[in-house]
């Protein structure tokens, strides 16, 4: 089916819930409102002429400093300077986040692409795990990384990173932690380090010598 | 946890045995197993030998290369998909330049397809070794290991004259490859090791390991991923064919020029017990081994002449804005790329959806109701690598 053809289901069946359909790009995709996603994909998923059985691709995206005018100006992501101490910005992010789906279909061999935009602040998209159960793992790795809520979502944990982990490492206003329970991040000894090289043993013990020093 | 709560609802509370208080065993398997094919912790809960659940918990390799990705330039990054999944480093290469390639589109000249699709199937073959050797081994089956890195060896030494690197070759750039063939000398080598490897070492394989009755035992029947799970699970590669779903994106989704090329998709047929089990993937593999030999020597045979790159290799590349998704086979599925250009030099989002964090989910559906060696098995025969799915 041509992907026009598959919008213009989609968005008899939708209604207000399709924003827009994307046709002149490298790859043309339609924009849905958050809150109408998983119906969306359930509808695809199971109308017989788009049978989209199988989600290739869930991304979770920071939209924030991204150039809109394709000059290559997006804002830099923050690293360590050259001292190794975590770069700071006083910019405040304020770009929304995006989650984009990849589908597509064994029976009918054609793609799809869905994209969902939603602002900072609510960062909370429904779930589509009871759809296709391999997005229960792509949606906790979209919320561990880049910090997009999916709710109904089974079993919403961090899936690469510490449970204790703080921030989402793939936000463009992630500054890199200095150092992570107790050890250095950058590699660099610091003053703290609370693994301090050992001093040799005064007293001429035996090399490789093990167990309690006598007193 | 979300199929495995079902088995064990009230569990606990039954009265199991008489006057005896029972509970299920939580066992942690890995991350520090042989059986685990690197640092992956499956969280069990166990009944004697029965599991009840199983929770993979992986992340102890993430290095978080998609954050490096927005903090270095298109080329500088090819270096990072070498070590996703450091046994076929090569078709992480093709992944991502077929994606950058997607938004830049350069003109990739037929050599340099050509040389693409030769390393990438060596690296292939090398990384299908890897997998036989090492589920023997998970098998109890010690030989087949040797003979299967003897040969592996030898794709290495191939792959080190023409890209100067043993492990991680960093060989693709957009816009064609890094280092044309070394000499004419290269090309007779490749095409008498897998005259070598057609004629007698696979025969070496099928006799020691995939008809031995004791491997039979061990593997038909057992961890039996049915076609629908694995669709739905978006299982992909020999997973996936080993279910009995004639899919490979070589032929079904063409990048780089395959369509040139004759080849079969071999897919499990449930000839020693039934479709999709254990054994069935691990013949899959052995059969695209056949498969990739045929495909080099037609890449070989029809090898033009000409240059073998579209853009000198001190340029910088600026890639057009836009957003394209593309995917492309590897030796354990489907490697996906989602690149995000905002016009500059680094990519603004790049996204990657490894096929072995694809698989491995399905363990938490199939594992259930196994036996814990049964799930040795079953995870071997996935063939994952962790430096994929942890990125």
């Amino acid at each position: 089916m041509e992907q026009k053809a598959i919008y213009e289901l989609l968005a008899a069946k939708l209604g207000e819930g399709a924003l827009a359909w994307h046709e002149d790009e490298v790859e043309p995709w339609a924009e849905i409102a958050p809150a109408a996603i998983a119906d969306a994909c359930a509808f695809l998923r199971e109308d017989r002429n788009t049978d989209f059985n199988q989600l290739m691709c869930l991304s979770g995206i920071d939209w924030d400093g991204y150039d809109e005018a394709g000059k290559g100006k997006s804002v830099a992501i923050l690293g360590y300077d050259e001292l190794g101490k975590p770069e700071v910005s006083e910019r405040i992010a304020d770009g929304d986040l995006g989650v984009a789906y990849h589908l597509y279909s064994h029976a009918q061999r054609h793609k799809f692409t869905l994209r969902v935009r939603v602002p900072r602040a609510v960062a909370e998209v429904p779930s589509v795990a009871h759809v296709w159960p391999t997005a229960a793992w792509h949606e906790r790795e979209a919320w561990d990384l880049v910090g997009i809520r999916f709710t109904g979502h089974p079993d919403l944990r961090r899936m690469l990173l510490d449970e204790a982990w703080e921030g989402h490492p793939l936000r463009k206003d992630y500054m890199m932690p200095a150092k992570w329970a107790g050890v250095p991040m950058d590699g660099r000894p610091y003053a703290d380090n609370p693994f301090p090289t050992p001093e040799p043993p005064a007293g001429g013990d035996q090399p490789g010598a093990t167990g309690p020093a006598e007193a | 946890m979300a199929t495995g709560d079902k088995n064990l609802t009230g569990w606990a509370d039954q009265d199991h045995v008489p006057g005896i208080k029972s509970e299920l065993l939580e066992l942690n398997m890995g991350p520090q197993h042989p059986a685990t094919h690197g640092v992956l912790r499956l969280l069990l809960k166990t009944d004697g030998e029965i599991v009840y659940q199983v929770t993979p918990v992986i992340g102890y390799l993430h290095r978080c290369a998609e954050k490096i990705a927005e903090g270095v330039n298109y080329k500088q990054w090819v270096v990072y998909t070498d070590r996703f999944d450091y046994l076929a480093p090569v078709c992480c290469n093709h992944a991502y330049v077929t994606a950058v390639e997607k938004l830049l589109k350069p003109e990739v000249p037929e050599r340099a397809e050509h040389l693409r699709i030769v390393t990438a199937e060596l690296s292939r073959i090398a990384s299908h070794l890897i997998a036989l050797a090492t589920f023997g081994l998970d098998m109890g089956a010690w030989t087949p290991l040797l003979y299967c890195f003897r040969e592996r060896e030898e794709i290495l030494n191939l792959l080190e004259r023409i890209a100067g690197g043993r492990m991680l070759y960093n060989y693709f750039v957009p816009g064609g490859v890094r280092y044309d063939v070394p000499d004419e000398q290269w090309i007779k080598d490749v095409l008498s090791f897998i005259t070598m490897l057609e004629t007698k070492k696979i025969k070496d394989y099928n006799d020691l390991l995939s008809y031995n009755k004791i491997f039979i035992e061990r593997t038909a029947d057992v961890g039996v991923i049915d076609a629908e799970t694995a669709k739905a699970y978006a299982c992909t590669g020999p997973v996936l064919r080993g279910s009995g779903v004639k899919f490979d994106c070589r032929r079904d989704d063409p990048y780089s020029v395959y369509h040139k090329f004759d080849f079969e998709i071999p897919v499990g047929m449930g000839e020693m017990g039934t479709v999709g089990d254990c054994w069935d993937r691990y013949m899959v593999r052995v059969r695209e081994i056949e498969q990739s030999c045929r495909i080099i020597r037609q890449a070989l045979d029809t090898l033009p002449e000409g240059p073998y790159q579209a853009i000198p290799l001190n340029k910088m590349v600026k890639v057009p804005a836009g957003a394209a998704y593309s995917r492309t086979e590897s030796a354990k599925g489907e490697i996906g790329h989602y690149i995000i250009s905002d016009g500059g030099q680094i990519a603004f989002r790049n996204k990657v959806r490894s096929p072995s964090f694809c698989n491995l989910q399905v363990v938490e559906k199939v594992g259930v109701g196994q036996m814990v060696s049964d799930l040795v098995a079953l995870v071997g025969s996935l063939d994952i690598v962790l430096g994929e799915i942890d990125r």
